[in-house]
């Protein structure tokens, strides 16, 4: 087999793997281009320079957390895709380096149609929860959607790293502009369903200010989600030392005062109208 | 099932830790823009909740469907979470009176302080540290680089692994105090509050929606979304947050059918300029 062909279908699988974050705590050495470099690059039998191709890749993307798990940009994918062009042909760490990135960009959008095929899933966990099928349930956690990775992912890489980059681009042309921004804005608009779907669960009206407290913060002051979490502790904290809350006895006593009250001002403005 | 065989029922720390382990395997397997990582908490949850619950087919699939409900976190951090509700799942089996919402607002109120909490330590300092060393190894020409990344991703599941363990651990111990002195309803309140709060701050960095419409009126340019930006900035995803939410609170459109009326609106606006 050349090598090539070879690392085709190992990068290929790699990004499958890595890209489905199967056994969560493996993804920081998967995902790392540094890592990924220095293994085809003892593939290749040049580990230093692999892993210093891949080390050029992994500054672009230090520090870059992914909240709530959105990455902006794919650094595996970037790094399967520009370390095999340093490792097997002239190219230069630099021109791979900006190949990679854009690249990354394209792994984001593979990974939102993940998210968006996934919901399937979820909703036959449901069907299986019913039945209380919890073997059912587990398949629908982890094989079905790793099929799904595998069918989405890997031929992407198999297919870059075997007929060249070049196809990557014309089929990036091919694909109408207005789609691939309309797929940029629903990768922006799409949290907004675990959002609403997390504020109907806690299911309390009342509380609505709240987000907008906390919506606002963010937005004005450019806090980080810790410095809003440490806010809304001291609010929660706050709200419940100060006596905002009561247990159900008093809550229900409270209501008797209150409806006692509608009581009295409506005898009162009986009374007013005998007058 | 009679009350004395309930109380029986017990899990070990073998339960604690395969469930660790399925969490750990399928946390971000099947992550989803509907559900997040719930239906992987389901999943893992499935063989102790079929310990717990087992003969009881009703029992089961309510708390299959409690487990499988929405839920984001950073998942090794998060899993002081999985520990505390499986202790709490653990006590309602054993026919204490804990209601099902007591469950849901915990999980609920602490998923985001976890998720910043994990991401701030983990991702945001400790693997950038690491990152940064193996670079600058990288770059002298040592791949000692790749196997300090390797170390990391074992320290972070051992420390998952201790956190499992220590919420089952307190939390259940936490969990009979509360019950005993009738605070609950506090802690589901500010529980509550901060989750609220929560949804509204993660609301403001996650979701990005703007308009790149502009006019040009009399040789000055109008953009539009610079006027929004100077009324209130983040106007058009809090819009968007609040018709979703209204849309399945008070039009009852199911998450897949939301789903498809954003995918539409997406790409129409789009395709006409608007978004």
């Amino acid at each position: 087999m050349d090598i090539k062909l070879l690392l085709a279908i190992i990068t290929g699988l790699w990004y499958w793997f890595a890209g489905s974050i199967a056994g969560y705590t493996l993804f920081p050495t998967l995902k790392s281009p540094l890592f990924i470099g220095f293994i085809l690059g003892l593939l290749t039998g040049d580990p230093v320079k692999g892993i210093q191709a891949g080390a050029a890749i992994e500054i672009v993307y230090l520090g870059i957390v992914a909240p709530g798990g959105n990455m902006p940009s794919d650094r595996a994918l970037a790094g399967l895709i520009a370390i095999p062009l340093v490792l097997t042909t002239d190219t230069s760490v630099e021109i791979a380096t900006t190949i990679a990135v854009p690249v990354g960009i394209l792994g984001v959008f593979l990974n939102n149609i993940r998210r968006y095929i996934n919901t399937i899933f979820s909703q036959k966990a449901d069907q299986y929860a019913n039945e209380g099928n919890i073997n059912g349930i587990w398949n629908m956690a982890t094989i079905w959607p790793l099929a799904v990775g595998l069918i989405l992912r890997f031929p992407v890489v198999f297919v870059a790293n075997y007929y060249g980059i070049d196809l990557i681009d014309s089929v990036l042309e091919f694909i109408p502009e207005w789609i691939m921004h309309g797929l940029t804005v629903m990768g922006g608009m799409l949290p907004t369903l675990g959002f609403a779907t997390t504020m109907l669960m806690i299911g309390k009206a009342q509380y609505f200010p709240l987000f907008f407290i906390g919506y606002f913060l963010v937005k004005y002051f450019s806090l980080s989600t810790m410095g809003a979490a440490i806010f809304g502790l001291s609010i929660a904290f706050l709200i419940m030392y100060m006596g905002g809350f009561s247990s159900n006895s008093e809550n229900i006593s409270d209501k008797k005062k209150a409806t006692n009250k509608i009581e009295l001002t409506n005898e009162d403005y009986i009374k007013q109208m005998m007058q | 099932m009679k009350n004395t065989d309930r109380q029986s029922i017990h899990l070990d720390k073998k339960d604690v830790n395969s469930t660790f382990y399925r969490w750990w395997w399928s946390a971000e397997i099947s992550n989803s823009f509907e559900r997040m990582q719930g239906l992987a908490f389901g999943a893992s949850f499935g063989k102790v909740l079929k310990k717990l619950y087992g003969n009881d087919k009703n029992m089961l699939t309510e708390a299959l469907h409690r487990q499988l409900t929405f839920f984001n976190t950073e998942p090794m951090w998060g899993s002081i979470i999985l520990g505390s509700t499986l202790a709490m799942e653990e006590k309602k089996a054993q026919g204490e009176k804990l209601p099902a919402e007591t469950i849901t607002s915990f999980k609920t109120g602490l998923m985001g302080p976890m998720a910043s909490i994990g991401d701030t330590i983990n991702a945001g300092t400790i693997q950038t540290i690491v990152y940064t060393i193996a670079i600058s190894l990288a770059n002298e020409g040592s791949v000692v680089g790749a196997f300090l990344i390797v170390l990391y991703s074992i320290f972070v599941l051992f420390l998952g692994r201790f956190l499992m363990n220590l919420g089952y651990r307190e939390g259940q111990k936490s969990i009979v105090d509360l019950l005993e002195s009738g605070k609950i309803n506090q802690v589901i309140q500010t529980a509550s509050i901060l989750g609220m709060f929560m949804m509204g701050a993660l609301s403001a960095t996650m979701i990005r929606v703007t308009t790149p419409v502009s006019f040009n009126i009399a040789g000055a340019d109008f953009v539009l979304q610079d006027t929004f930006d100077m009324i209130i900035p983040g106007i058009l995803p809090l819009i968007t947050v609040l018709l979703i939410y209204y849309g399945l609170k008070y039009k009852k459109i199911s998450i897949t059918k939301m789903m498809l009326i954003l995918t539409v609106v997406c790409l129409l606006g789009s395709l006409i300029g608007i978004l």
